[in-house]
């Protein structure tokens, strides 16, 4: 459902709230790495990060470092204003990413609609980090 | 076969005003639609004995102050004269509409009391400020770290995804939704209760539609109301004894989800999530998709009509764009789809339009919207990912 569009105040992007289970993914964040949780009893990368294996169900969860590099899995173009932080950016594009280590594991990102023409689902993507200046080290995917 | 079909029926529906401007708070809607479904019955307020909502007001920041976002079992207790002793009640958390009705039948079938009143009061969204000023940057915390930071934390982007995904599998194009928006239009401009009863929509006024989440459109999203549908159940032989033709509860299912983390984005998980629906209503009800006279299917977004149609298996897999053309879903079609206006055109009633939908067609009492002879409906809700309900109702128990 969707409200006529209310122009809110402007605010920061959402900072993220590291957890206990999640606080080794923006540790890494913080030193440009991007790594992924996964189990140590099959294998399987989990995320977002979570206390049980989805595949197995073991509890034995470490995170392990990803090459950072995928795929578009898809994409929307968000037209409304009201989203919290990006008043100012709307339309924006938002990306779900498939990394290449695994089917379906997926991981979001937001570019500028300035990149709309390169924007595909298949489109090959690569991991950077975007200090945003307020503390937080954020992974974004560059379209290659 | 479930040993409970055709042993419980709906013989009574109330609506209060469908509205973006109410004139009284939702709590008051409520009381104007349990009255209304009580009228409607023939039944006297003091002999309801079971009650059941699902009471949640479905969007980010919500409140749930009770009569004004929410209308809970204890309001409609202290507001409405029922039977000095509620013998059974349920107030759903997980589920959506379908599953109070549901716990109501179930109820019912286990003598736990005689007449059960469910309703669906829904609030508009009202733009609230996410804090003063001074409240420091958002913060983002649980599985919004990985998804409010990118500004992808709203359920219109995230069908936008899953339908972005549906279109680049399936070749599918805006025709598809097209299809389906006009059709539930249409058949609004035949509902008195409809938000947009009195405003029909062209083809170009779908198409020129601005962009919410593309691509998804205005016309792709609900249109946001207050309102609440009250309906009446009872066992089939007290039913009997009522004024209104009873709609006999044939079947009903569940969701359940795979067993893995659901992030938002992928389709697979929408099949997934209705085919396990699909499954157990059908097999409950002893029915098909092919026995279906007429299919209320939700469409809070307008994509989920369509993974619906394929999910519970109407047509198959990456079929659903073209199935939707020609006026097979049409009141005169193969098919009829939403044949109220569904949410998208009635208003966004998250599902209780379309039980009563399905329970006016096989009882005869659809008015201009009525499909000659039909007996048998499905009332589906859900997105469908993670929580869905859906019942059959039929003209007979048996």
């Amino acid at each position: 459902m969707v409200e006529k569009n209310a122009v809110s105040e402007v605010r920061t992007k959402p900072i993220p709230v590291a957890d206990e289970t999640s606080a080794p993914f923006w540790q890494a964040a913080r030193d440009r790495r991007l790594v992924v949780q996964r189990c140590s009893a099959c294998g399987y990368y989990n995320h977002p990060p979570r206390r049980v294996c989805d595949a197995c169900l073991s509890q034995d969860l470490t995170f392990a470092p990803v090459s950072g590099k995928g795929k578009i899995f898809s994409f929307t173009i968000m037209h409304q204003r009201d989203v919290v932080g990006f008043e100012n950016e709307a339309p924006f594009i938002n990306l779900v990413v498939e990394l290449d280590e695994q089917p379906l594991l997926l991981m979001v990102s937001d570019r500028p609609l300035t990149e709309r023409d390169r924007v595909r689902i298949g489109a090959a993507v690569e991991v950077y980090f975007e200090d945003r200046g307020d503390g937080s080290m954020i992974p974004e995917f560059l379209i290659k | 076969m479930w040993s409970g079909r055709g042993r419980t029926a709906i013989v009574g529906i109330g609506y209060s005003e469908i509205t973006r401007r109410p004139q009284k708070p939702l709590g008051l809607l409520a009381i104007d639609a349990c009255r209304a479904a009580l009228a409607d019955s023939g039944l006297r307020a003091e002999q309801i004995d079971g009650l059941a909502t699902y009471p949640e007001s479905p969007f980010a920041g919500a409140g749930n102050r009770d009569g004004e976002d929410v209308v809970s079992v204890m309001y409609i207790v202290n507001h409405l004269a029922l039977a000095s002793d509620i013998r059974w009640y349920a107030q759903i958390e997980m589920g959506m509409i379908a599953s109070p009705v549901i716990e109501g039948v179930n109820a019912l079938i286990a003598g736990a009391c005689d007449y059960v009143l469910v309703w669906r009061a829904l609030h508009r969204p009202i733009a609230r400020g996410s804090g003063g000023k001074n409240s420091g940057p958002p913060r983002a915390a649980g599985d919004a770290q990985f998804m409010a930071t990118y500004g992808c934390s709203s359920i219109v982007q995230w069908h936008a995804l899953a339908w972005q995904r549906y279109m680049h599998r399936y070749g599918a194009t805006r025709e598809a939704l097209a299809a389906l928006a006009l059709n539930s239009r249409r058949n609004a401009n035949l509902n008195p209760r409809a938000f947009f009863y009195k405003d029909p929509m062209t083809r170009d006024d779908y198409l020129n539609s601005r962009w919410i989440a593309e691509p998804l459109c205005l016309y792709d999203c609900d249109v946001p109301i207050d309102g609440c549908v009250a309906m009446i159940l009872t066992t089939a032989d007290r039913a009997r004894d009522l004024k209104n033709p009873p709609a006999y509860i044939a079947g009903y299912g569940q969701n359940t989800a795979p067993r893995r983390t659901l992030f938002h984005y992928a389709l697979d998980d929408y099949m997934e999530c209705g085919g396990s629906l699909a499954r157990k209503l059908w097999s409950s009800a002893g029915l098909g998709p092919r026995d279906m006279d007429a299919a209320q299917l939700y469409d809070g977004f307008n994509p989920s009509t369509l993974y619906w149609l394929e999910a519970a298996g109407f047509c198959g897999r990456g079929e659903g764009g073209s199935f939707v053309q020609n006026g097979r879903i049409a009141l005169t079609g193969e098919l009829p789809v939403n044949t109220f206006g569904g949410s998208l055109s009635e208003g966004r009633m998250h599902g209780m339009g379309h039980i009563a939908e399905a329970v006016r067609q096989v009882t005869g009492r659809a008015d201009q919207r009525q499909i000659p002879g039909a007996q048998v409906a499905c009332a589906i809700d859900g997105s469908p990912m993670l929580r869905g309900s859906g019942i059959v109702v039929t003209q007979s128990p048996s």
